[in-house]
């Protein structure tokens, strides 16, 4: 009865939640500096020694996924990047569903729903955006040109003020939305125990798992 | 209060440097000898032009020039440090308050709260501030002029005038009301426009809002190596008077959107839940 599907592989969840913890350390670290009565906490280099150190877990992370994982990774991040018309309806369909509880309207969705899958190229493009103007300030201080350290400050903080107020959203969509509620089901369940039920799939992914439970030899969990 | 300033005149200025080694007498920057016993080779850089440049440790240096005027060598020089501007990038950018005006116009700094960030010498009009970096870590404590308000080394609250002022033999180095010095500086430029100094100028008049260093050039300020029409530069604009705000707004608006979004969302979902219990 209880039947249950694979939704995210062991190396994935680990991935998830050394990534969450870095970020959440990196989000408050990087937010001091934009409060200056906060910044007595930066003195001395202590919350800028800590941003470094989970920025190399953060990028660390999923460089050593990437290698070991490539096939996932590639399944992956193909499914940030393709987008169709059911996306469109999802995207219209959207506030009935979160607002008033009403799925009629949803359109079946494949592995990600379309709200994943924006927040999962949010995650990408913004991270290199994030990684890329970090590199620059942290290796090239002495050596770049005054201008691209002041755009890289520039950039770094738009694509953290983007992924910040999305991270937000993330959160409140996966585990206190009322229909997140209870945590056993969907989305806490995918990323905490890697699997979700087969009723809980259907309704939600349908495309993704018409295709699983038809041919079991597709690999059950793309990433 | 009025604001105060010190006016540097480039045409009395011998060179002598002795208020770069009263500036560091008094804040206490000890200065390494280039020795092969201390690790550093001394290098002949055709100039008496020494140190090499502003460091953590020298806040203020005499740059030396050699320019050509009419066939003839010109031997110039140029007081280099902290220009104190009124719109300070630095302060606009240091996301500690390290950095601050002073309430006589200055920009102070206390070091305690330098978190190293390095935003100030990255977005310095003047390229002034200086730090030792750790380039793994990142940890670094910036340096640079303080007007003599270092706490503890207050001069100024002394009610003294900067120490490389006090130092100054020809007088090039005056310190006093701000407006007045202003009024000479102008008087000046234009006794050298009188003899013939065609591009004699006041740096730092109106410049940055007005600068708390002022020089007299006999000149045209890229002669002297400084940057024509300085600005606040365009990046710490749109980062800090249009992001951050924005960012603001968004990080509000986005915890404002799922609080009246969770409170709808749970209505809606009793209700459904009401007539046959159908858990999502």
């Amino acid at each position: 009865m209880e039947q249950e599907v694979e939704r995210y592989r062991k190396p994935t969840r680990i991935l998830h939640w050394v990534n969450s913890g870095a970020f959440i350390i990196l989000f408050f670290t990087g937010l001091i500096l934009f409060i200056p009565p906060l910044g007595f906490l930066a003195q001395d280099s202590v919350t800028r020694i800590l941003h470094r150190i989970c920025a190399v877990i953060i990028v660390v992370g999923p460089l050593i996924y990437l290698l070991t994982n490539w096939k996932a990774s590639w399944k992956g991040l193909k499914e940030a990047f393709v987008w169709g018309k059911d996306d469109l309806e999802w995207l219209k369909a959207a506030p009935r569903y979160y607002f008033l509880c009403d799925e009629e309207a949803m359109p079946p969705q494949d592995h990600m729903n379309t709200g994943q899958k924006l927040w999962w190229f949010m995650v990408i493009v913004l991270g290199v955006v994030i990684v890329v103007s970090g590199v620059i300030m942290w290796a090239f201080k002495s050596t770049a040109p005054a201008a691209l350290l002041q755009w890289s400050v520039f950039a770094h903080d738009v694509a953290f003020i983007a992924i910040g107020a999305m991270f937000f959203v993330h959160v409140y969509l996966s585990v206190i939305h009322p229909l997140m509620r209870p945590l056993r089901t969907g989305a806490w369940s995918s990323m905490a125990r890697g699997k979700v039920s087969a009723e809980y799939a259907k309704a939600h992914h349908g495309k993704w798992y018409d295709r699983v439970s038809k041919g079991m030899k597709e690999s059950p969990s793309a990433d | 209060m009025a604001e105060k300033a010190i006016l540097y005149d480039a045409t009395r200025c011998t060179a002598c440097r002795g208020c770069q080694v009263a500036c560091k007498q008094w804040n206490e920057n000890d200065e390494i000898i280039p020795d092969v016993e201390n690790g550093v080779q001394a290098v002949n850089r055709g100039s008496y032009e020494n140190p090499p440049d502003l460091s953590p440790q020298t806040w203020l240096k005499i740059e030396f020039r050699e320019v050509e005027r009419s066939g003839k060598v010109a031997w110039l020089f140029n007081r280099r440090a902290c220009m104190h501007c009124t719109d300070a990038s630095c302060v606009k950018v240091c996301p500690t308050g390290a950095l601050y005006h002073h309430e006589l116009g200055f920009v102070a700094y206390n070091k305690d709260l330098c978190s190293g960030c390095g935003y100030c010498a990255d977005f310095c009009p003047f390229n002034v501030p200086r730090s030792d970096r750790n380039l793994w870590t990142g940890v670094a404590k910036m340096d640079k002029c303080t007007f003599c308000t270092t706490p503890g080394l207050d001069r100024i609250a002394q009610g003294w005038e900067p120490a490389c002022v006090k130092t100054c033999p020809t007088d090039a180095l005056i310190y006093g009301d701000r407006d007045e010095l202003v009024a000479v500086g102008r008087e000046r430029v234009s006794a050298l426009k009188a003899k013939g100094y065609s591009n004699a100028y006041l740096y730092g008049d109106t410049e940055l809002g007005g600068l708390h260093v002022m020089y007299v050039l006999d000149d045209s300020p890229e002669v002297y190596g400084l940057p024509v029409a300085p600005q606040v530069p365009a990046a710490a604009i749109a980062w800090k008077d249009v992001i951050q705000p924005i960012g603001w707004g968004v990080g509000g608006l986005a915890i404002l959107g799922l609080g009246i979004n969770y409170l709808i969302a749970r209505e809606a979902k009793l209700t459904r839940e009401l007539p046959g219990k159908k858990e999502e």
